[in-house]
Order: C-alpha cells, then structure tokens, then sequence
C-alpha cells in the first residue's frame, strides 16, 4: 500500500489506522472480514475521489475493543471517526462484512451518504441463499472459497502462512467471533434496510462460493432501485478478480 | 490430612467401537458423525465402565474421577453429573470427583443445585473442578468462545454466592440477572465442596484459580510445563493471601501395573497410541475456534504443535507426560518422586485409556490398589507431611 497515505487517530479510546488515496470527493470504503488481501485495487478510484480506507476496530492495523459484541458498535465508531475526519457526507463502498456494515450505516444514517455501493454484501438472512459460516470454516480452506481463480489471491498471501500470518487471522476472527458466533444474522437489520433510500449499487461475482449470487435479488426486495451488476465467473472476492466491476463501482459513484 | 498421600481413578469413558474408516476423519470430536454410535454397544459401555468405578472404590482408591465431553468418542460423559449419581449409591467411601461440567454450558443456580444434589446425596464426598472446557466444547455448545474467560468467571461468581450466602440474594451481571438466587438444596460441605480448576495452563485460568484460592489441575501439559504452572500458582494465590496445600494439586498420571516391565508395555502401549492417536485425535481449528485463546497463546501453541508433529514414541510420550508403566516397585517409584517434584499429595491416576479391555483395567485397578498404592503408604514422604505440618 506504498501509494497511500497512513494516520492513526484515537477514536473513543481505539486506535483507527486510516489509510488515503487520491483527490476529489470522498469515498470511503469499508473492507470485509479480513483484511490479508490488500487494497491496492482502489488505487483505480483515485484520480476522481479522495478515497479513505479505515481499518475497523478488531482488524488489520487498528486496535482492539472486545466491548465491540454488536454490528451497532462499529456504527457508532464510524460516527465518531466521521467527526474526526470532518467528513459529513461522502460516498460509501463496503465489502462483504464491510458491506453489511455501509448498507447498516445508510440505514441509519442516509443523509449522511451520497451514493451507497456494496461488494457483495453480507448481512442478509436468506435461507435459500444461505451465506456461507465462515467461522466453521478451517483456515486453509478460506482462500480457495474466497476467489473463482486461485491465482488472484495467492499472489497477495504469504507463501506459507507464518504464525504472525495466523495470528492476525485469528485476531479477525476473534473479533467477527464477538458478534456473530450465537446469532450469525440479525432480523433487525433487514426490518430497516428499507431506509436506504440514496442511489445504491450492488455488484456480485455468480460464483460467489461465500454469500450465494442468488441473494443479490433479495436485496433489490429491500432495496429497489438499486443497480445490480452480476459478473460472471467472479467469486467472492470479484473486485480482485474484475477489475471492471471497480471501474463501474467508479462511474457509478461519480 | 492436606499431606497425606491420595489416589484418584479416572476414567474417560469412551466410545471404543469405532468403525474400520475412522482414519479417514482428522477428528474424532466436534464432527466425527454420531451415525457411528451403537446405543446396544453403548449400553454395555456404561454397565462396564461403572462397574470398574466401583471397583475402585471396593480396592480403596481414595477418589472416582469423571468428566465432560461432548461430540466425541473421548468420553462418553457428556453429562457427568449423571454418572456421578449413578456412583453415589454403589460406593462407600471414595469421593466423587466430578472434574466437571464447564459452568459455561449450565445455567450457573442448575449446576450449584445438581452438584449440591449429589454432595447431601453422598453425605459431602463430592469434589468439583470448574473447567473452562476446551475448545471442542464450543464448538459443540451454543456458546461463545470469544467471550468464554469472562462468563465462567460470572459463572463461579455466581455459584459460590449460590453456596455461600444465605439466599434470597440477587445477582445483576454482564451474563445472567437473578432475581432470586435461592437454590435448594445447599451443599453438605462446608462452605461449599472442594474446588479445583482444570486447564491447559492459560495463565488467564490459573489467575482465577490463584484469586479464589482454589486448587489447580493442568492436563496435556509436559512434567516441566506443569511444575511451573503449580508453581506460578503457588506465587499467585500467595499475592492473594491463599497458602495452597499439597493436596490442592492434582497430579494427572496414566498408570499401568503388571508382574513385569516388558508385560506392562506389552499390554498397555498399544491403548496408549489409540489414546493419543486416535481418541485424542482433533484439528488445530477445533482446539482454538476464535477468541477462545489469546492471540499470543494461539501463536504459542501452534509453535509447539509444530515441534511436536510425528509418530507416536512411547518413550519420548513418558518422558514429556507423567506417564507410569511397569512393575509396583518401578510405578511406585515413579509416582512418588513426581509427587515430591510436584509438591503435591494428591495422584490423579487414569487407570482405563482408549480401547483397554475390562480385564486389563481390574487387572491394573486391582495390581495398582493392592501393590502400588501401599508401597507409597508405607513411605510417605517426611518432606510433605512437613510441608503439610
């Protein structure tokens, strides 16, 4: 991530490493359930938008705060970093986990977010599209379900995963641990996703071994106007397998 | 008493019929499928297993030991506290160790109220030990690791309140709200039964231990490892203001007799290796689902793990582990020099691993009461009748 820009702030007491990229209006992207893959890919929004990458609470560079046991914590994180940043409205991506947690922002909080753009969102309970428990999941499995073509990943993952490499994994999961391990969806966050009202859009790969394609639909149930792009022969990870999808996620935002 | 020598028979309880493909599953927890349970085969499992219990009790073993476990051939007690009833009334004088039920899995004022069932019940023999459970165990039960350390503390908050105040009382915490904490019956003991903590020496559990002035059991640790945590938690529980006593240290031992060396290992090494390769045999995601370690402790044991990884060695296994075979004179030799290293009175022998058969165990049972145990007697070491004086 040679090309971005790092702070660190103090946001109620946890340590938030923010990493930038570009100038323009600002993006903020919230990133998924693990951050090993890198953010390089953003690089391609950079010469239209300001783009902001924090690392959650629990992940990557930033701190931890085992007080974090519900989705609403990070809401009222990104609050208080908001604030901080002097960031007042902007556009948001999120991804898989982070998607969850951008579409959850919008609900609360839509004045705030000028357009809403989700890579493969996790979130909804969809029980004919079940999302995969990743939490089940031994940890060598986790690359070969989070891409269609392996390569894309390897190049990004240590050769042989060393053990500060599983101990950061671990930490991650730790985190996600706190929040889903009894109840792995929350009803309450479909009851009002109905609120996102700003311009949305939606982009999944069809061979998302993780969140099934499927519950793409079910999401243009709660969100109707959403745009919806499917690639195909992309899995989970189809930002890193489809650079286009980035691009479009580009335009549409601009 | 605290310094006297004492003898535990500990028994598992597993499942022994498992099918010719069992290797192909890098598990025999968590996930092994329950398809391969016979209840017939299972029904003469029990009778068995609790008529060498009794046995031990009749042989004068000190204590019965059993324990929790679920999803796995390991042991068939998922619901101990079942067992140790069914002992209550066929035995005489050894305690029932009920070496436990992580308070984690019941309803805190449920587990105060069986294990107080069973203390009235067997006129105050009943022993506990309050594990955190390993992480098999959450695997299988509806609770969250991550957040494990902090509830089975609120547990024993509770349950020693449950004991130890004049009830109705209350109880407003991070896990559970009692309105009225009031459980009947109370224990026959004293404030309350005899408590110890069992672990894999998370210096977070031994902290407790040392807080509480409880006794404490590692398992699977080395002899090395395991003198330092009963050291570690001497010096703790000393910052408490508790002076632990020998007796307070249950030392886990795998024995077995026999008229020779070579019959021993002859009869016994072969349970052993399908204890440890089999039995025990379970994925590093299984041990450690997330947040049930601390990072460090993660990266600590998958460095160990990574040392340890090859075949079954017996005699590099007895080296690391306390693990006795032989003749009396070589196990009882054996057994008292580690007590005396471990500064401990108290010998938790497994006396039944893996696939041994019935006649093994009364074999080992009987050689151990009759041959092992009072050559020890007779020798008691001065050392820890002083440290007991």
């Amino acid at each position: 991530m040679s090309n971005f820009t790092r702070e660190t702030y103090t946001v109620d007491g946890v340590k938030t490493v923010v990493q930038a990229i570009g100038r323009g209006e600002p993006l903020v992207f919230f990133h998924g359930g693990g951050t090993a893959e890198g953010y390089d890919f953003a690089e391609a929004w950079a010469d239209r938008f300001r783009v902001i990458i924090p690392y959650h609470p629990g992940f990557g560079e930033s701190g931890d705060d085992p007080t974090f046991t519900d989705m609403h914590d990070y809401v009222m994180h990104y609050l208080e970093l908001f604030d901080v940043l002097k960031l007042d409205r902007f556009n948001l991506v999120g991804l898989s986990f982070g998607g969850y947690l951008a579409a959850k922002f919008a609900s609360e909080h839509g004045h705030r977010v000028k357009k809403l753009g989700l890579i493969a969102p996790a979130g909804m309970i969809d029980p004919l599209n079940p999302m995969l428990d990743l939490l089940a999941v031994p940890g060598e499995q986790v690359p070969g379900l989070l891409v269609s073509n392996i390569e894309v990943l390897l190049k990004r993952l240590p050769e042989k995963p060393d053990l500060d490499f599983m101990g950061d994994r671990y930490r991650e999961a730790t985190t996600l641990a706190r929040l889903w391990w009894e109840r792995p969806g929350d009803p309450k966050f479909m009851r009002y996703l109905h609120r996102v009202k700003m311009p949305t859009m939606i982009v999944w790969g069809d061979e998302d071994k993780i969140i099934p394609v499927g519950q793409a639909e079910t999401w243009r149930k709660f969100i109707p106007n959403a745009d919806i792009k499917i690639y195909k022969g992309a899995g989970h990870l189809v930002h890193l397998e489809r650079s286009e999808s980035v691009e479009a996620l580009g335009r549409f935002l601009g | 008493m605290s310094g006297a020598l004492r003898f535990n028979a500990m028994h598992f309880m597993p499942y022994v019929h498992l099918p010719d493909n069992h290797k192909d599953y890098k598990s025999l927890w968590v996930s092994f499928p329950n398809k391969y349970f016979d209840p017939d085969k299972g029904h003469a499992l029990y009778n068995r297993y609790l008529s060498e219990m009794v046995l031990a009790d009749k042989l004068g073993f000190d204590a019965l030991v059993v324990n929790e476990h679920h999803n796995t051939v390991y042991s068939l007690m998922a619901t101990p506290n079942l067992i140790a009833a069914a002992l209550v009334p066929q035995t005489k004088n050894a305690r029932i160790c009920v070496w436990g039920t992580p308070p984690n899995f019941m309803l805190p004022n449920r587990l105060a109220e069986e294990y107080a069932i069973l203390d009235v019940m067997s006129k105050g023999r009943l022993e506990i030990a309050l594990p955190l459970g390993t992480g098999m165990e959450y695997w299988s039960n509806p609770v969250n690791p991550a957040t494990a350390r902090e509830k089975f503390k609120e547990s024993l908050k509770i349950m020693l309140q449950a004991w130890t105040e004049d009830g109705p009382t209350t109880h407003y915490g991070t896990f559970y709200t009692y309105r009225f904490l009031n459980p009947w019956p109370r224990p026959y003991q004293k404030p309350h039964p005899p408590c110890y903590i069992v672990g894999t020496g998370s210096p977070e559990t031994i902290e407790i231990a040392a807080e509480l002035g409880f006794g404490y059991a590692s398992v699977f640790v080395t002899q090395q490892r395991a003198k330092e945590l009963n050291d570690t938690l001497r010096q703790r529980a000393a910052h408490y203001g508790h002076q632990l006593r020998p007796d307070q240290f249950p030392l886990l031992t795998f024995v077995y007799v026999a008229e020779t060396e070579e019959r021993a290992r002859q009869e016994y090494i072969v349970h052993l290796q399908r204890f440890f390769e089999d039995y025990a045999r379970t994925t590093p995601q299984y041990l450690a689902p997330p947040g049930y370690l601390s990072v460090d402790q993660l990266k600590q044991r998958a460095a160990m793990a990574d040392k340890m990884h090859g075949g079954f060695d017996f005699d590099a296994i007895s080296k690391s582990f306390f693990i006795a075979v032989g003749t009396p004179d070589k196990v009882a030799n054996q057994l008292g020099e580690w007590a005396q290293w471990m500064k401990t009175s108290h010998i938790n022998c497994v006396m039944h691993v893996a696939d041994m058969p019935h006649w093994k165990t009364v074999k080992n049972l009987t050689l151990m009461a009759e041959e092992v145990i009072p050559r020890l007697r007779a020798r008691e070491q001065p050392a820890l009748r002083a440290a007991a004086e």
